[in-house]
């Protein structure tokens, strides 16, 4: 019982990490990523081969890969995004778009892994040592990625809520009309706050790599999944993405423990379907 | 049945704000009402639970003694309320007179083919755009616009309009000619609700005024009388004028 | 051009496409198979997401299962039958996902479709797995290439006449308002929660038999074959390349598009997809509204 509420929780971080990354990029920069999972899944590929073939220990591969995933968001908004951005004659037009563009990304990121590593499971062994928890074993790699995932995401949130930076990205978010009366740059704010999100979708690759086996074409379920916590969360909420993230981590484990682990997807469906019913805007949506 | 439209103690929060508080007032068919009142006094509030765009939060709203109050918008135009809205709103990928045309196919009556493209072109015409009907609405000048915006209001046959802040933005040559349209309505018997701040066009056209400040009625009355009184004019310009 | 001499000029094209399989040799039967089965999906995916801007991700979830339904079924009832229970269960589930959805805005339409294919073949997989204990089932039906694209054609025939019905009707004067502005259109008396249901649903029940019809083409079906997200993709490029907007839009896109898929899974099996998602991102820098509305900007602007 225990095990699964640690390994729900471990779950439900990084998915709290993945919502926190395109609520980002959703809520400030406007753009609705599709391709976000398939930059986890590239990021998971890359820390294989860093600690398969260079030796590198994931934990030195986030200082690689987590700038290096902040560079490739940035040179993707800069080519892809910020054309969009500048002809979208309104939000929803640029919702519209947005989602088309990075349905295609998706595709071409999952073309690319799978030239490179094919279909199959991909998985490495890295601290699998049990660690005693409160009486449970838990995998050393499992606790660690706890310890990650909290430390990133307090950090984002403290940046978010602490500092200058934060403070003009938030006030983005809330009203990008008159952001640019205050004397912010919106587009530099945009592309910032997209950019953070990719850092963060190659930290929960990193992250998630540690402890699970995963395939080129697994891109496509993080993002869904992020995608409901975001909106089970309310949109542009960074601590509603964590309750949610939580939550849904826990159900999913329960149900892969105790009904199967094939109904997982299903019953995160149902999840998203209950609350879209019962509050459309989100646990901590506004009426 | 004497009322068009019969409004009691209608409420509505945001959050703790309260927005309209236990306002009530009725309008006798035919007659061209003003609802004024400073930015934020809930006027637009108001409209949008005539017209079912917003829920209230209690009261009722009846329009020809029938209660609409709980009604989607859809239904409400159906049962011969239509609207304008404060910042003019034509659709883009339809032109000039299919905007007319969805009114007139989907408002009180279902009118559709020969006889739905004649009546828009009628409704066109009574808004001064006659033979433009095939026009790209973007290329439609302001004041174009909002003739556009009466039109498919008034392809629906309504009742009751209500016109949010119809006559703002428009020169004084134009306001003219929107003042004259009112009037004209007003001559056909139709029954309007106006929010509006331009005094002079309130003046001229509405016999009765119904004054809101801070979500409730502060006064009711014969239009020049209403404007006089020391409460209504502290509420728009502050205590120095009063 | 008259409406009648279009409809007379459209039928005798459908007769040539008809005759064609008695001449030509089976191969290009089965490509002009699989291209009437596209032009299927891209036109009836633009009925609704077209006008709405609504966009699907959904497609392949239809189309699997419709193409599982017959699956399971083909030996059980009468062929008929098989589709009608196709089109019966593509029904419900459009209704059901329209219902918890539609009522809300767009986005929330679009994750969930987003994932609803995987959704649906995980489910599927777990039934097979759990409850009938068959992984992977067989489709015999005594047709060959061309029985199924006649199917395909009426169908495609069919598909074409409702949009164009649509587009001349109330309905698709509705639509088109839904898209600029729901609010605008609901003041007018539209009842926007019931149309964009309505034509979720038809368009949805329409995959569904795409999928149905084309079912035994593969003989052999389990859930990896049939809910292949590559359908919902190509679906949607093919559909804005034409012009969601238009009638003939998703034809156009889906005929040039389909040979060159055809082309390039052969030539280039593994860049297949990065191929398609350049491709698919061009498209949408290039050409936002399809290739029908650029060719007419491009005439006005000689013009002018």
């Amino acid at each position: 019982m225990l095990e699964h509420v640690i390994n729900g929780l471990v779950l439900g971080g990084t998915y709290a990490l993945v919502a926190m990354g395109l609520t980002i990029q959703y809520g400030i920069a406007r753009i609705m990523n599709l391709s976000f999972g398939d930059t986890i899944i590239a990021a998971c590929f890359a820390t294989y081969v860093l600690f398969s073939s260079f030796a590198i220990s994931p934990v030195l591969a986030l200082l690689i890969l987590v700038p290096a995933g902040y560079a490739f968001s940035l040179v993707i908004y800069r080519v892809i995004m910020r054309p969009l951005v500048a002809r979208a004659p309104d939000e929803g037009a640029l919702e519209v778009d947005s989602i088309l563009v990075t349905f295609g990304l998706l595709f071409v990121i999952q073309g690319v892994l799978l030239i490179f590593f094919g279909g199959g499971y991909t998985s490495y062994s890295f601290l699998n040592t049990p660690v005693n928890v409160l009486g449970t074993v838990v995998a050393g790699n499992r606790l660690l990625a706890v310890v990650l995932s909290l430390l990133i995401g307090l950090s984002l949130i403290v940046i978010l809520y602490r500092t200058r930076w934060g403070m003009i990205l938030r006030a983005v978010a809330l009203s990008p009309q008159n952001a640019p009366l205050f004397g912010i740059d919106t587009d530099r704010a945009a592309r910032t706050a997209f950019a953070i999100g990719g850092a963060m979708a190659a930290t929960v690759g990193v992250v998630v790599s540690m402890f699970q086996t995963f395939t080129a074409t697994a891109g496509v379920v993080f993002t869904m999944k992020a995608l409901i916590v975001v909106i089970l969360g309310g949109k542009g909420s960074v601590l509603g993405a964590v309750v949610a993230g939580l939550l849904l981590g826990l159900v999913e484990t329960f149900v892969a423990a105790y009904i199967d682990p094939g109904l997982t997807l299903a019953a995160v469906y149902g999840v998203f379907l209950l609350l879209l019913l019962v509050r459309p805007n989100g646990i901590f949506g506004k009426a | 049945m004497s009322a068009q439209l019969e409004i009691s103690n209608l409420n509505k929060r945001f959050g703790g704000l309260v927005a309209v508080n236990d306002v009530s007032f009725t309008l006798r068919p035919g007659e061209v009402v003003g609802l004024l009142g400073p930015n934020g006094s809930g006027k637009t509030t108001v409209m949008n639970m005539i017209s079912g765009a917003l829920p209230s939060d209690g009261g009722q709203v009846r329009v020809g003694g029938v209660d609409i109050t709980r009604m989607k918008p859809h239904r409400v135009a159906k049962h011969g309320v239509a609207r304008t809205f404060q910042l003019v709103r034509p659709l883009p990928t339809l032109s000039v007179a299919e905007n007319v045309l969805l009114s007139l196919a989907f408002g009180r009556k279902r009118h559709w083919g020969r006889e739905a493209r004649d009546l828009a072109e009628e409704k066109l015409a009574f808004v001064g755009l006659a033979g433009r009907g095939e026009e790209q609405v973007g290329n439609l000048t302001y004041i174009d616009q909002k003739r556009l915006e009466m039109a498919r209001a008034l392809a629906s046959e309504p009742e009751l309009l209500l016109l949010d802040e119809w006559l703002a933005g428009l020169n004084p040559s134009e306001l003219r000619i929107g003042i004259d349209l009112v009037q004209h309505l007003q001559g056909q018997g139709m029954t309007v609700l106006l929010v509006e701040h331009i005094m002079e066009a309130v003046r001229a056209l509405c016999s009765r005024c119904i004054v809101m400040s801070a979500g409730e009625v502060i006064a009711e009355g014969e239009s020049g009388e209403v404007l006089q009184r020391p409460a209504v004019i502290k509420a728009y310009l502050g205590d120095d004028h009063a | 051009m008259k409406v009648q001499t279009a409809f007379a000029l459209a039928a005798a094209v459908l007769v040539v496409l008809a005759l064609a399989p008695l001449f030509i040799p089976d191969y290009w039967t089965g490509v002009l198979l699989g291209m009437t089965g596209y032009v299927t999906l891209a036109t009836a995916w633009a009925l609704f997401s077209g006008p709405t801007r609504y966009v699907s991700l959904a497609t392949v979830a239809f189309f699997g299962v419709g193409a599982y339904t017959v699956a399971v079924l083909n030996e059980a009832m009468p062929y008929p039958m098989v589709l009608l229970c196709a089109a019966g269960i593509g029904m419900a589930l459009a209704l059901v996902v329209g219902l918890s959805t539609l009522r809300l805005a767009g986005v929330y339409f679009v994750i969930f479709t987003f994932g609803l294919a995987e959704l649906v073949r995980q489910v599927v997989s777990w039934w097979e797995v759990n409850v009938t204990y068959t992984m992977g089932r067989y489709v015999f039906l005594p047709f060959e290439g061309r029985h199924i694209y006649w199917q395909l054609l009426a169908l495609a025939a069919v598909t074409l006449l409702i949009s164009w019905a649509i587009g001349r009707s109330r309905l698709g004067l509705a639509l088109k308002a839904v898209g600029d502005d729901e609010t605008v259109a609901a003041h007018a008396g539209v009842d926007v929660t019931r149309i964009k249901l309505l034509l979720f649903v038809i368009s949805a029940t329409i995959i569904t038999l795409v999928g149905a019809i084309q079912a035994p083409r593969w003989t052999y079906i389990e859930p990896s074959i049939v809910f292949n997200p590559t359908v919902s993709f190509m679906t949607l490029i093919m559909a804005l390349l034409g012009g969601a907007m238009r009638l003939w839009g998703p034809l156009v896109g889906a005929v040039p598009l389909f040979l060159l898929f055809e082309w390039l899974s052969v030539s280039f099996p593994d860049h297949f997809s990065i191929i398609l998602g350049l491709l698919f991102i061009l498209i949408v820098f290039v050409m936002p509204n399809g290739v029908l509305a650029k060719l007419e900007d491009l005439r006005k602007g000689g013009r002018a």
